[in-house]
């Protein structure tokens, strides 16, 4: 048994079943917002279980949306007959299709509704065969079923409704409870019928989501509440990690971060609940089968989640620190790992503002004597790029932003401190390494300021990212959920995948008349992911040179340089 | 078509290798409920022998790759997305397989066949 499967009291049990005994349109009503409801409380679980990159990658807000199209069919509905709400719900869900998953779970519906008819209610019996008609419409629509998908699921969970009938279940409250136990169970097996599930370490979306629609009812008709998700994992990008120099309390001496890919799909719940008992500040993370753990836990067992984790997995990356110690004033973490250049008094130093790891390994072997971490969506503060500017022991600094909205921090910071500062005003990544490649730190700080800002116009920068919202701006359309594609900062392209966007940005950006495209790509992209488009602009501009390089940025999966 | 890793020699796929791949890649993709034709010849012949080819049609005279597909696709769908949905995953399918980017996969919706009245 899973955390996740709700349980009540025997007494109010008793009197559900009651209640229950015939499902009527009213209580079908019930359960189809509830399972809407539940469904899109969960829908980020379930979008995170993408295996990266099949065509249908949004299944929790495909499914969802379609759920929300069923429900407000019959939101109005004065109907008390089982058998009308059943084909409005058919209906709403079939107009609100949305991806692949969508339909299925439209043609679900629809099998339900045909088995119903008109009739008024159902017992029992009649809703597990209205489950069964369910599974032989949703297998109808397609030539060749794929298992361990929700097509599958939707099989075992008929199947545990006709068992439960034979084994004398009289109230269709037992036919929910059998089908949530039957679709959980039958989510976890997934990844045995599809290999591709196993290779990426999760399990069906699709499938995972129709639980989800089934436990929300269920939770619904236990009276509980649907508004909390359980357990929340967020894509790697997403995840902050708490900072380090935060107040740390007794018990949080070491925080330690492990990155895993799990032999099986990981049960979310009982992975938290085991962490639990291990420390505070528990975080997960996921992204292309990847996990990201972080926790604090105290002195002396800081090696208990690495042991735990290595029973779940492979794990590829384990990061440890000492956090009492920090407070001490030890060095930031983030710094080390990044070789940055030494400078000695009467050279020129030059900080860079890097939304990445990545990128700041760029940085570093450029030359960048300090870095503070910021970006888009993170602008530092005048304190940080300040407190950077101090700690170098010469007096002539030249301050990189990198973004457009940092370009005013950086430049009250010259107005606050008695250093010579120069800003070089860089609005992108691949402007501030423009800059970089012309920076020598032993001229004359002038020249080299105008030598590095004369070097900006000879690169174009295309940065890759989701729209957030559908707009219509420099003549450009864009739907909420799409690739866009900015050029030098303005809105140039929008395109319903990132490579569809990229060929677009490329051949708007005049990719033929380049030399060289590096392409920086984002925590969000996976390596083989950057590869293969690489390998794209590779084949599509024959001429051009193509460089790869992690830039771990969030939000941007890829950031272009174009020279 | 010809493959540019430096092999020793040239690797050919065929544009019939390339319609199977889209065939099967179809005929897996949820709402496509089997293959149209072009002609009523096809669709003779297509009657007779069983052809894993039937329904695709790949055009390689330009740099691209062009697919078309003809399909029955199940009634009672929604068959605007069930359409998106095979041209996302026969375009992925083939590009996956040959490393070769698909320039346009077009998806003709031929026939519904209806399995069951509502």
């Amino acid at each position: 048994m899973t955390l996740t499967e709700p349980v009540i009291q025997a007494e109010l049990r008793f009197r559900l079943m009651e209640r229950y005994r015939r499902l009527d349109g009213l209580l079908l009503r019930l359960l189809a917002e509830a399972g809407a409801n539940w469904l899109r409380t969960n829908a980020a679980v379930v979008n995170s279980l993408n295996v990266f990159p099949v065509p249908d990658g949004d299944t929790g807000t495909n499914m969802t949306l379609t759920m929300q199209s069923a429900w407000a069919e019959i939101e109005s509905l004065p109907d008390r007959s089982l058998g009308k709400v059943a084909h409005a719900l058919a209906h709403g869900a079939l107009m609100g299709a949305r991806g692949n998953s969508g339909v299925i779970l439209s043609q679900l519906w629809r099998g339900f509704a045909r088995s119903i008819d008109d009739n008024y209610d159902a017992d029992a019996p009649a809703l597990a065969q209205a489950l069964a008609e369910a599974r032989d419409t949703a297998y109808k629509g397609v030539v060749r079923p794929v298992e361990g998908t929700i097509l599958t699921v939707s099989k075992d969970v008929a199947d545990a409704a006709a068992q439960a009938v034979e084994g004398g279940a009289d109230s269709s409250l037992e036919i929910l409870e059998a089908a949530v136990r039957a679709a959980d169970e039958s989510v976890q097996r997934t990844p045995e019928l599809l290999p591709v599930l196993k290779e990426a370490g999760v399990v069906d979306s699709g499938g995972k989501g129709l639980f989800f629609i089934l436990e929300g009812m269920l939770r619904a008709a236990y009276r509980l509440p649907l508004d909390r998700p359980l357990v929340s994992v967020q894509p790697l990008s997403e995840l902050a990690l708490a900072d380090a120099s935060e107040a740390i309390e007794p018990g949080q001496d070491w925080e330690v971060v492990v990155d895993f890919r799990p032999q099986q799909a990981l049960d979310v719940p009982a992975f938290y609940q085991r962490l639990e008992t291990m420390g505070t500040s528990i975080q997960v993370g996921e992204g292309d089968g990847l996990y990201r753990m972080h926790i604090h836990v105290p002195n002396a067992t800081e090696y208990e989640p690495i042991e735990y984790i290595r029973t779940l997995g492979t794990i590829t990356n384990v990061h440890m620190e000492n956090l009492m110690e920090q407070m001490a004033g030890g060095p930031k973490a983030a710094d080390r790992s990044v070789p940055l250049a030494k400078v000695e008094q009467g050279q020129i130093a030059v900080i860079a503002v890097s939304p990445g790891p990545g990128l700041s390994r760029v940085f570093g072997s450029l030359g960048v004597a300090a870095l503070v971490e910021g970006g888009q969506t993170m602008n530092p503060s005048t304190q940080e790029i300040l407190g950077a500017l101090e700690s170098l022991p010469t007096d002539d600094i030249l301050i990189l932003p990198n973004n457009e909205n940092i370009l005013l921090t950086a430049r009250q910071v010259a107005e606050l401190t008695t250093k010579r500062v120069r800003v070089i005003p860089t609005t992108s990544v691949p402007q501030g390494v423009a800059a970089m490649l012309a920076h020598d730190p032993n001229g004359d700080p002038s020249q080299v300021a105008s030598a590095m800002e004369a070097a900006l116009p000879h690169v174009r920068t295309a940065e890759m990212t989701l729209a957030t919202r559908s707009v219509g701006l420099d003549g450009v359309s864009v739907r909420e959920g799409q690739t866009i594609g900015l050029l030098d900062g303005q809105l140039a392209v929008s395109g319903d995948s990132l490579e569809a966007a990229l060929l677009a940005i490329l051949q708007k950006a005049d990719a033929g008349t380049a030399e060289l495209v590096t392409v920086y790509y984002g925590a969000d992209l996976a390596a083989a992911e950057a590869e293969r488009l690489g390998d794209i602009i590779r084949r599509a501009w024959p001429n051009l040179e193509v460089e790869l390089h992690e830039g771990g940025q969030p939000h941007y999966p890829l950031i272009l340089s174009i020279e | 078509m010809t493959d540019d890793s430096p092999a020793p020699g040239r690797v050919l796929i065929s544009p019939r290798a390339i319609s199977t791949i889209a065939a099967q890649a179809a005929l897996r993709s949820y709402g496509v409920v089997g293959m149209g034709s072009r002609s009523l010849f096809d669709g003779l012949a297509g009657l007779v022998a069983h052809d894993p080819h039937q329904g695709v049609e790949i055009d390689t005279s330009g740099d691209d790759i062009v697919i078309d597909l003809y399909v029955v696709v199940e009634y009672g769908t929604r068959i605007s997305v069930v359409a998106s949905s095979v041209a996302h995953s026969v375009s992925y399918l083939v590009e996956r397989a040959l490393g070769m980017p698909v320039a346009a996969v077009n998806v003709h919706v031929q026939d519904l066949r209806v399995s069951d009245t509502d």
